[in-house]
């Protein structure tokens, strides 16, 4: 389970393992960053899930520099694996988070894999995508029997102020 | 009271012998001192001059923006609380002791009180090789090559027997850390301790000295090819073949520089941290 980025920088020990290696590690990351930023939602197994997340939300700080900065456009060529998605992170994405700080992405736990491992699964997505939430949105039910209730009797608190302050 | 005038006029006497030679004609004589003061009583306090106090080494200081890179804290996990109050401790440090802009590749001179040396003190002149450590305890490395004997010598910034730290030549080199000077000839780390200062500009940038230097021949301390030191300052042309130099990438890792999680921007925190020193040491 990963802690905050500052706990984990502790010893050294920041990443998670995974792949053949460093190198492979990143491989790996790097091909399930440019999907996300292809579909904007997508399923894998947690640990990558967790640790691609921090690379994406970095992806989108650097795109929101701008394309005319060296460092955010060789970010982006390095990253993203297919290049025709560049205009898309620097139009679109940094775009629409551009009144945001952080917290550009979401995951979700779902069950374990069937059919092959039971690895350990998640989503994760890009927030204010086209799909259907991931979560189910609280409907604020305004003519049930208890709001309709609590109405009611803040207008009457409402009413009595007023009397009071005549 | 007569022996506290006398004890007076002996002091004065003694002021007043420095100043004007003529005065008396033999100046070891304390008996002498004594009949003059009987005969012509107390002699009159004379205030010396005010001494004009021209502090060279301020004025010497450059007027660039610069923060000593120990300030700045590492990343890791340690209470931030503690490299604020080392701060504190460095700030008051440096308001006695006056610790002079340089970098890795000038030449500097260290004066450091040594009980074992005479007069206590010791001076040591070389090049600055390395600084490391963060916080109190930041340090760097001189190195010379004193009678055919390469020597470097690991000082302190913040110790307490530091007495002085003279910049005679402020210049930067092709790399951060030139410790790849062990193997190259000694010529190259070979400095004059009669040295005299070399005047440097106090604005703009630090010029950088493109001195690239040769190398003795192989084994070396380290593998100085290798891409994780990245060094320019080495003609590897004269030392190794092309197909060594391509053999030696075979340890690169092109993606670090990549890796996102691997950055740390203290950009932010220096200017903070700049702020917050020029403030206190202009206290």
């Amino acid at each position: 389970m990963r802690l905050t980025l500052r706990a984990l920088i502790s010893h050294g020990r920041v990443a998670r393992r995974m792949g053949l290696g460093p190198e492979s590690r990143i491989n790996i990351l790097r091909n399930i960053l440019t999907g996300l930023v292809r579909h904007e939602r997508l399923e894998t197994t947690r640990a990558r899930a967790d640790e691609v997340r921090f690379y994406a939300e970095k992806m989108i700080d650097y795109a929101k520099k701008g394309e005319t900065n060296e460092k955010s456009m060789k970010m982006a060529d390095f990253w993203l694996t297919e290049k025709d998605l560049i205009p898309k992170l620097f139009k679109v994405l940094a775009v629409r988070f551009e009144n945001q700080t952080g917290g550009y992405t979401r995951m979700a736990r779902i069950p374990n894999r069937e059919n092959l491992d039971r690895a350990a699964m998640a989503v994760l997505e890009y927030k204010g995508n086209p799909f259907p939430p991931l979560f189910p949105v609280r409907r604020v039910r305004e003519l049930s029997l208890v709001n309709q209730l609590l109405k009611g009797y803040r207008e009457e608190k409402a009413q009595m102020v007023a009397e009071k302050k005549d | 009271m007569a022996a506290c005038t006398r004890r007076a006029s002996e002091t004065m006497g003694l002021l007043r012998i420095l100043r004007n030679l003529t005065h008396n004609e033999r100046l070891l004589s304390t008996s002498v001192m004594r009949h003059a003061a009987a005969s012509d009583g107390p002699p009159k306090f004379t205030p010396p001059a005010k001494p004009v106090i021209i502090d060279k080494t301020q004025k010497e200081a450059s007027l660039r923006r610069f923060l000593s890179p120990e300030f700045i804290p590492p990343r890791q996990r340690t209470n931030p609380v503690k490299f604020s109050v080392e701060r504190k401790d460095m700030i008051q440090r440096r308001k006695v002791l006056n610790i002079p802009e340089f970098y890795v590749g000038s030449i500097l001179a260290v004066s450091m009180s040594d009980p074992h040396a005479s007069g206590n003190l010791n001076r040591f002149v070389g090049i600055c090789t390395q600084r490391s450590g963060k916080g109190l305890g930041a340090t760097f490395i001189l190195r010379n090559v004193v009678e055919g004997q390469g020597v470097e010598i690991c000082y302190e910034l913040y110790s307490p027997r530091m007495r002085n730290i003279e910049v005679l030549k402020l210049e930067k080199r092709l790399d951060d850390n030139l410790m790849y000077l062990r193997d190259a000839l000694s010529e190259y780390s070979t400095f004059d301790f009669n040295m005299q200062p070399v005047r440097f500009e106090l604005t703009g940038d630090v010029s950088v000295n493109q001195l690239k230097v040769k190398m003795k021949p192989k084994p070396w301390s380290k593998r100085w090819e290798r891409p994780k030191f990245n060094i320019q300052g080495i003609r590897f042309d004269l030392c190794l073949t092309p197909e060594m130099m391509e053999h030696a990438q075979k340890w690169g890792e092109p993606w670090r520089e990549y890796d996102m999680l691997k950055e740390y921007d203290t950009s932010s925190l220096e200017k903070q941290i700049f702020q917050e020193v020029e403030e206190n040491l202009s206290k």
